[in-house]
């Protein structure tokens, strides 16, 4: 249970921090404590797991989620996921506490550690997952976090804009091959562990691992290229490192921590956890070389180039990361070593001078090294931090980067190819010129003499501390390297474990002195040399002119559109009926069937049901020949109750209701409707679609052609299916033989509110958003602080309609008779009971939720169209529909989470009265309180919410021309 | 048979005109349509779940051993009735909404869509 509590954690803290109360309540320096003390505890925890890493290897906890897709929600934590999730946690503590201090403005501090936080929950969540595809999600969800923290300044610079949909780009193509890869691997595995049983897909890692036959595998030279592809664009290997540079607009401490410490080193998790199945093919290995050393070799080369602090230190990461990868890629396994110890020595080293370069950024307003220098004196924190950290990139002696460069080195050294000695050439040319990288850190930052004068103002005093600290561990873990470093590597390796500080004068040790010598070599003389670095074809340019072609390709396809939505619909319904008719799917499956019953008989039900058909077509062909909206409104009502009658002489009682109900409703309001749009308007359109109707009209004849292949296919499809349906054996059987043990009497009931009620569930919180939907839409100066519309962009209904057709809505003078009055008034309380009395006894007889909740909207409805908008509001002023329909899907939720509590999962049914023990008291009444009894209560109030809301936004009169109602509306919108 | 073949009949037919109001120029006739497609719909479910059905899914007619219409397809269609209702007032809403920006229900005078 802890691994889903440490993964799950991150995500809560930022849903806290992003929650209103927390922004107004807590200051920003609770903020930050509070985040870094979440970072801290996670790390603790993290590291109680070691002992039990070391004992037993890994730790599994997993919680089925979909098991027959093969998914299960499943944490696998062993010594490689340990040692990445204590530099997430650890360097994210000091990072978020960094962060803190970073943003002078509250509100946008906020809005950074909120995504912040949720990257480093994605974060966790990869290296903690122990399926493939959960890992995958927690994958995305690190690049759709990167792209909201690169692209933070988003609003109002282009260049982080770029730099964010560059990253995403990338990192999210690389995804799309990843998933492939990921799915034909645990398929291969799948096969592998299962070889009897070809279904099962095996993505868990506890399984991967175990099937050692992968590299065998038919497939696997196309899922490894796919995975490296996914590991390389994360982790910005060439030719996918240029997303990195441009990352570096977002915030310095997401640069510090996404772009240096955790996220880019997604990738590398990636290959460090595949490699033991994958190594044994000649592929893996080859290619991580490669590509490694060639990203080693690039980004080496072109970091000494860059003259923003932040891109330098970008490529020098991409140059590390490239080394990193080479490692893994040595063959058998014998780079891990080396991998790991730079893992963690680039992750404290890197993140210091990131932190050090935005706390000059910071101060001194630049990141440009040709406009900084001489800030030794005033900043010799920063100095003292960029000192170590940036010696310790370079490799120079008992720090920690020294150690790093000592295993890597050996490694080479011990590697065996046919192309050693320019390999080895590679490696050394690429540490040398990270020397000099650092080098020109130190000294043109911090020694030289500035150029420019330096707008400097002193930052706060404690945003020193977390790269203080980091600082510090470069220097310190050197020397605890038995204590402390190769315990935490140990479990994560695959081999025995030796770390030395010094291994004594041998040729490593002497190669090592001699590229720090060539690295200052290499600074003294810069001036020349940066100068003539460069190379005439970048990887971005080969990007900009990808997006151009992209961009035009777009533009060319907008040429084709012609604006009119009409004409898309008939171009794609047209293309439906060419293919049916020319592909001859249609005659294919008409073929052996036959069109022309036989049998002509009719017996009286029959009959009864084949009027209503025929009444159904005639309704429906008025339709489409009455002129007048309002009559063909009223034919369309008459296709609905013919339908109600058809559901009710097929024995579907239930279905009848509603059918006639929401009919009812439905023809209501089109005819409101229909007395909201102008009547001119509507004459309008009438006269000019009619004028023409005599002349050779070839949009119509286009029309009839494709409506008649359409409703032609459609019959074929009928029919087949009404021919050919086969005997009563769906799942339906079960559902009629075990609804006496939820204690209804009605079986559809009974589905709708037990045994599909998350089906249920969804179809009302679709609903709402529909009734949401239209009150968006509708919702004009309604009420003043509207949440949907702002008042600019709410549409002028002055002067739009006849002022009596405005009265008329207002105060339905026509309409409201005493007797109409009165009818109302009596059909209200009356629709309330029987709404109330579907609820409680639609376990018995037909009707349930639904219609209690149409019927009494129903009634409602009545009370607006009678009494006039503004009578009925004020007799109604507890019918608030937003209220209501929050208050059903609060009570929907709540009662399907309850079930949870008591052990019996999500939307479980439960006999609440026999919890309670009230079973006989209530059952004397003819009641059972159960779970499905609360769901029906609050599908009848989100129904009639839902409704409540539909008519009150299309029922909404414009303001009457003379000022009306505007004046009186404010006032009773105080009271929601 | 020939019931089937009649169901077969109207449930194309009314496919037919729901998809030919889509097709024309009126507004509000093309919502109608669209009302008039999932009623064909439901039609058509309804009718494929009959079977030979006598009697309404209730427990006392499964277990007096009666042979019962498909109660699965009935709460399929119940939701789908209220969903399409919700979506249909969504269509009516946009139609008059459009109404009030362009004073029209032509959708032929509305192209600006696109921009």
């Amino acid at each position: 249970m802890e691994l889903i509590f440490i993964a799950a954690a991150p995500f809560i803290l930022a849903l806290a921090l992003a929650l209103p109360a927390a922004q107004s309540t807590l200051s920003k320096t609770t903020q930050t404590l509070l985040s870094s003390l979440v970072m801290t505890a996670l790390f603790v925890w993290l590291l109680s797991f070691l002992p039990r890493v070391q004992d037993q290897g890994a730790v599994i906890q997993v919680f089925d989620w979909a098991p027959s897709l093969g998914i299960s929600l499943s944490f696998y934590l062993d010594g490689l996921s340990l040692l990445f999730g204590l530099i997430i946690t650890g360097v994210g503590a000091l990072i978020f506490f960094y962060t803190g201090y970073y943003f002078d403005q509250s509100a946008e501090y906020n809005r950074f550690m909120v995504w912040l936080s949720g990257f480093s929950g994605a974060m966790l969540s990869v290296v903690l997952s122990g399926n493939l595809l959960m890992m995958f999600v927690a994958w995305e969800l690190t690049s759709v976090t990167s792209f909201v923290l690169i692209g933070f300044k988003g609003a109002d610079d282009a260049e982080s804009r770029a730099g964010a949909f560059k990253a995403l780009f990338v990192t999210g193509g690389g995804a799309l091959a990843l998933i492939i890869g990921i799915i034909m691997l645990s398929v291969a595995a799948g096969q592998i562990l299962h070889p009897d049983d070809g279904t099962r897909i095996a993505a868990d890692l506890s399984d991967i691992l175990r099937a050692s036959a992968l590299a065998q595998h038919d497939w696997y030279t196309l899922f490894a290229i796919l995975i490296m592809l996914g590991g390389f664009t994360k982790s910005a290997q060439f030719p996918f490192h240029f997303w990195l540079p441009g990352a570096m607009s977002a915030p310095t401490p997401a640069s510090a921590y996404l772009h240096s410490a955790t996220m880019v080193k997604a990738g590398i998790y990636l290959f460090a956890r595949l490699s033991p199945v994958m190594y044994q093919n000649e592929l893996w290995p080859s290619a991580l070389l490669t590509i490694g050393l060639l990203t080693m070799l690039v980004g080496a080369y072109f970091a000494v180039k860059q003259r923003d602090l932040k891109a330098l230190l970008a490529y020098s990461t991409v140059s590390k990361l490239g080394a990193i990868v080479a490692m893994l890629g040595l063959p058998g396994q014998n780079g891990v070593k080396a991998a790991l110890v730079g893992i963690i020595a680039h992750a404290l080293y890197k993140s210091a001078l990131f932190l050090a370069a935005g706390t000059i950024d910071h101060a001194t307003g630049t990141r440009f090294i040709d406009k900084l220098g001489g800030l030794r004196k005033r900043m010799p924190a920063m100095f003292a931090v960029t000192v170590i950290s940036a010696l310790s990139m370079a490799g120079m002696p008992f720090l920690m980067g020294f150690v790093a460069k000592e295993v890597l080195l050996d490694a080479m050294l011990h590697y065996e190819g046919r192309w050693t000695p320019l390999v080895m050439l590679g490696v050394l040319f690429s540490t040398a010129f990270t020397a000099m990288a650092a080098y020109m850190l130190i000294y043109d930052v911090f020694l030289r003499r500035p150029r420019h004068k330096i707008h400097f103002h002193q930052p706060p005093a404690l945003i020193r501390l977390s790269p203080l600290i980091l600082s510090g561990l470069s220097l310190t873990l050197g020397f605890l390297l038995e204590p402390v470093i190769v315990p935490l590597l140990e479990p994560a390796a695959p081999k025995s474990f030796e770390l030395y500080l010094f291994a004594g004068v041998n040729e490593v040790f002497l190669l090592s002195l001699g590229v720090l010598l060539a690295g200052f070599a290499l600074f003294v003389m810069r001036k020349p040399l940066i100068a003539r670095i460069g190379f005439p074809l970048s990887c971005d340019m080969i990007y900009d002119e990808m997006l151009e072609y992209i961009g035009w390709a777009g533009r060319t396809v907008l040429h084709t559109q012609s604006g009119f939505v009409r004409y898309y619909l008939v171009i794609i319904l047209g293309a439906v009926s060419f293919v049916l008719i020319a592909s001859g799917t249609l005659s294919s499956v008409a073929a052996g069937q036959s069109f022309i019953p036989r049998d002509l008989s009719l017996t009286i039900t029959d009959l009864a049901k084949a009027f209503m058909l025929i009444l159904t077509v005639t309704a429906g062909i008025l339709t489409v020949v009455v002129r007048e909206h309002v009559k063909a409104a009223i034919a369309y009502g008459v296709i609905g109750y013919a339908i109600g009658v058809i559901f009710l002489i097929e024995h579907a009682p239930d279905v009848a209701l509603v059918q006639l109900l929401v009919e009812t409703m439905a023809t209501v309001l089109i005819i409101i409707m229909l007395g909201r749009i102008r009547t001119r308007t509507r004459f309008n359109a009438i006269q000019s679609l009619w004028s023409g109707r005599h002349d050779y009209n070839f949009g119509l004849v286009r029309d009839l052609v494709i409506s008649i292949t359409i409703g032609g296919a459609v019959f074929i499809f009928a029919l087949i299916a009404l021919q050919s349906r086969p005997e009563q054996q769906s799942v339906a059987q079960w559902h009629l033989e075990h609804t006496h043990v939820v204690a209804t009497e009605d079986v559809v009931g009974a589905i709708v509110a037990d045994f599909r009620g998350t089906d249920t569930l969804l179809e009302i919180a679709v609903f709402t958003t529909a009734a949401l939907g239209v009150l968006t839409l509708l919702a004009r100066g309604r009420q003043s602080g509207s949440a949907f519309v702002p008042r600019t962009a709410q549409v002028s209904s002055l002067h739009e309609f006849n002022d009596e057709v405005v009265d008329e809505i207002h105060d339905a003078t026509s309409l409201s008779t005493p007797f109409t009055r009165t009818v109302s008034y009596i059909v209200l309380p009356i629709a309330i009971l029987i709404g109330i009395a579907q609820i409680l006894y639609g376990g018995i007889g037909p009707g349930d939720g639904f219609t209690a909740g149409v019927t009494i909207g129903l009634a409602i409805s009545l009370w607006y169209i009678v009494l006039g908008y503004d009578e009925a509001r004020r007799q109604l002023p507890w019918f608030r529909p937003e209220i209501i329909t929050r208050l059903g899907l609060v009570i929907a939720i709540v009662n399907a989470a309850i079930p949870i509590i008591l052990g019996r999962g999500f939307m479980g049914h439960v006999q609440y009265d026999k919890v309670l023990g009230i079973y006989e008291l209530v059952g004397s009444f003819g009641l059972h309180i159960t779970s499905s009894l609360i769901f029906e209560i609050a599908i009848a109030i989100t129904v009639m919410g839902g409704l409540g809301i539909i008519m009150e936004a299309i029922a909404y009169p414009a303001a009457r021309s003379n000022g009306g109602p505007q004046s009186t509306e404010p006032a009773e919108a105080t009271g929601g | 048979m020939m019931i089937e073949f009649m169901f077969a009949i109207a449930i194309g037919m009314l496919f037919g005109i729901g998809v030919f109001q889509l097709l024309r120029r009126d507004l509000i006739k093309a919502a109608i349509g669209f009302a008039i497609l999932f009623s064909a719909i439901n039609l058509f479910f309804v009718a494929v779940g009959a079977f030979e059905g006598e009697f309404a899914p209730y427990v006392s007619n499964v277990e007096a051993g009666r042979s019962t219409s498909d109660p699965l397809i009935q709460a399929l269609i119940l939701t789908a009735i209220v969903v399409s209702f919700g979506s249909f007032s969504l269509v009516l809403g946009f139609v008059n909404m459009i109404s009030r920006r362009y004073d029209t229900v032509d959708s032929n005078d509305i192209n600006k869509l696109k921009h």
